[in-house]
């Protein structure tokens, strides 16, 4: 673990409580370089266990490159180099022991465009079972189809045409499918890379309502452009600048009474 | 003062006076598009109707017919059917006469004379029949017979009665023999068995493809077998699974280069490695296939890797997001979303290995074969080279056959690209 002075040098940058009691992800002093480009400068921060967290802050502050480290999906960036440590259950993921694999199974991720298999609904949502070998049996996994589309919200809509196409369904629906394809493999943190950006006001509505039922069960880590998002589904918000974590705190604190300047700036729509 | 803008008005003066002219540019450019197309479709047009004129003749000729007196005693002398009990008979002596009680030959040149008149394979098409149905023996029944290729010339017209007859390939006698046949109403011209079902002949009226297909076949089944896999999978880990450095780069570039490489250099490649240094048999469609997989894998890995990169990035985003491995996403979402393009590149490779000839010729399928192959490794040869070696021939008869044999070939490239449009479809995604 990291020694408190450590600790301290990124808690000069950032204001509010970045610690959480029951930590499920923790990230310490965690630089992200693109290159030569420092895209993520020491950020320190704990994501508590079946917390809804939202990181907000203007285009190209980082929070999307921040968030594809906890299940390390920047790997597939050649140039991009990650220091500092983040852990799950006191476990570096940046380990050389440790298998992403696992690790994404454990972490699962939805993305901002709807991104289905080219497959159907069902098979969209038994995949992940599939490959990591979840289910026993056929009924098994109709089951864990059948659970993950229901906690999803889409099992009324989608039940009987399992085996038509995910492709084949609306913008909210598709992404809902994602939903429930990433909890299909029993993840314990959920990563959502501004989840509801291609989609129309209603299927926000929709999708935001799942984020918070989802929140009972799960460690969320939401990424938003949007303020009254982030105050709606979130108990926790992070502000980040230009690759610096400027403010984390409780979601109406922030947005009632921001600590840090830069954090009133942007709320109150002076930057970003 | 600068004038900064123009006023509404004016611009939209200006606006109309240039739509004239924007609009004559619209409408030239689409004149250019429907000239090029028109012409494209002129010269497919004429190259087709060309082809199948010339060609179509190709698929008859003309057959006499014989009144066959099936004695076994003569046609079968051991009476066992056997090859060499009925080379031992006399068939072709039998024909001989059916025909001279016709025609009436007098005298040693006129006799001689008449026995060309049937083709010279007349003993073998006995042999066939009365293999097929030995009950033939003891009756007398109508057969037909191929004429010989200079009487199926002449009868096409391609040779002049009025022409003096030391100046034309067959004599007066033989036209009289020729002419008297026609009173008789024994001559006919009729669909060639021998085109489809016969293999390379010295003798023009019992040539045929049959040896050529299978041998194109097998040629390519063997081509495909191994640059198909070869092509993917190089493709794949290319793309997929290298690390971009100084090495892929010499090797994308080599690849490159390779496709661009005239295709004789790779049968020379082919005499050398596998003949060569291998020693391998001459003439066989295993060296001629992996000659022609050599020939075709570029065009394969460059048009498969064009296919991965046009996989959405997305998908391999939401596999990974799952906890795919490198692996799993491959096969099961790259792979499967680039098939239909790889297909394609593939049947493109193979179109071209199908029309190829300079590189089978240096590993020596250019060999006179009359067998047809029945496996990789008996000598055999492909379509394009048959008509290669017929076109150099001097006979009027094979004239007709080379075009026969290359609309043969332009049916076979059409239904392999049939079935590559077929598959893509049914392996496109619906959505």
């Amino acid at each position: 673990m990291n020694s408190k002075k450590n600790d301290l040098k990124s808690l000069e940058l950032t204001v509010g409580d970045v610690f959480s009691k029951n930590a499920r992800l923790k990230a310490r002093n965690v630089n992200v370089f693109y290159g030569e480009n420092k895209a993520i400068d020491n950020v320190t921060i704990d994501i508590g266990s079946k917390e809804v967290i939202s990181f907000i802050g203007p285009s190209g502050c980082g929070k999307s490159t921040f968030l594809r480290c906890f299940n390390r999906m920047n790997d597939t960036i050649v140039s991009c180099i990650i220091q500092g440590e983040i852990t799950i259950d006191e476990e570096n993921i940046y380990d050389k022991k440790i298998d992403v694999v696992p690790l994404r199974a454990r972490i699962g991720m939805v993305f901002q465009k709807p991104n289905p298999f080219p497959k159907s609904i069902y098979d969209n949502v038994a995949y992940g079972p599939r490959i990591h070998g979840l289910s026993e049996n056929k009924e098994h996994l109709d089951n864990i189809v059948e659970e993950s589309l229901k906690r999803a919200g889409l099992w009324q809509e989608v039940s009987d045409r399992l085996s038509s196409p995910g492709t084949g369904l609306s913008g909210g629906q598709q992404q809902r499918l994602c939903i429930a394809r990433a909890i299909a493999v029993s993840p314990e943190v959920i990563l959502m890379d501004e989840p509801c950006s291609a989609l129309d006001p209603i299927a926000t509505a929709k999708i935001e309502e799942l984020i918070h039922e989802l929140g009972n069960e799960y460690s969320i880590v939401i990424v938003t452009h949007s303020m009254q998002q982030a105050a709606r589904v979130s108990k926790r918000t992070a502000y980040f600048h230009l690759g610096k974590l400027i403010e984390v705190g409780k979601t109406k604190e922030i947005f009632t009474r921001p600590q840090h300047n830069q954090t009133e700036a942007y709320i109150s729509g002076k930057i970003g | 003062m600068t004038k900064k803008f123009i006023n509404p008005i004016e611009a939209t003066e200006i606006v109309k006076s240039s739509i004239k002219k924007r609009r004559a540019k619209d409408s030239r450019l689409r004149l250019y598009g429907r000239i090029a197309i028109g012409m494209a479709t002129c010269f497919l047009f004429f190259m087709f109707f060309s082809i199948f004129t010339k060609g179509y003749p190709g698929f008859f000729q003309y057959y006499v017919t014989l009144d066959i007196k099936f004695d076994r005693e003569r046609i079968d002398p051991k009476e066992d059917l056997s090859d060499t009990s009925l080379y031992e008979g006399e068939a072709s002596k039998t024909v001989n006469e059916s025909l001279f009680s016709i025609i009436n030959p007098q005298g040693r040149k006129a006799k001689k004379e008449a026995r060309k008149i049937v083709s010279s394979g007349k003993d073998i098409r006995i042999a066939k029949l009365v293999k097929n149905d030995p009950s033939l023996f003891g009756t007398v029944t109508k057969v037909k017979f191929a004429l010989d290729d200079d009487i199926d010339s002449f009868l096409r017209g391609y040779i002049n009665r009025d022409t003096p007859e030391s100046e034309r390939r067959i004599s007066d006698n033989v036209i009289a023999y020729v002419d008297k046949l026609s009173e008789e109403n024994r001559i006919s011209y009729e669909f060639s068995d021998y085109i489809l079902q016969g293999s390379a002949s010295g003798n023009p009226e019992m040539a045929g493809i049959k040896g050529a297909f299978f041998g194109s076949i097998l040629t390519l089944s063997v081509c495909l077998l191994i640059a198909f896999p070869l092509g993917i999978a190089t493709a794949v880990y290319l793309e997929e699974i290298a690390k971009k450095n100084k090495i892929t780069e010499i090797i994308e570039v080599n690849i490159n280069n390779l496709a661009a490489v005239p295709s004789v250099v790779f049968g020379i490649m082919g005499l050398a490695i596998f003949i060569s240094i291998f020693g391998m048999p001459r003439s066989i469609p295993l060296v001629g296939g992996m000659v022609l997989a050599l020939m075709t894998l570029p065009t394969i890995i460059i048009s498969s890797r064009a296919a991965i990169r046009a996989v959405p990035p997305s998908v391999r985003d939401a596999a990974y997001g799952i906890g795919a491995s490198k692996l799993q996403v491959i096969f099961h979402h790259v792979i499967p979303l680039a098939m239909p393009g790889m297909l394609t590149g593939t049947i493109i490779g193979m179109a071209q290995a199908l029309g190829e000839t300079a590189p089978l010729l240096m590993i020596g399928m250019v060999a006179f074969i009359v067998d047809i192959p029945n496996s990789v490794v008996d000598p055999g040869t492909v379509l394009p080279v048959q008509i290669f070696m017929w076109a150099d021939f001097a006979e009027r008869m094979f004239i007709q056959k080379t075009s026969a044999a290359i609309i043969v070939l332009l049916g076979f490239l059409i239904a392999m690209n049939a079935l590559a449009v077929y598959l893509r479809k049914k392996l496109e995604r619906r959505w």
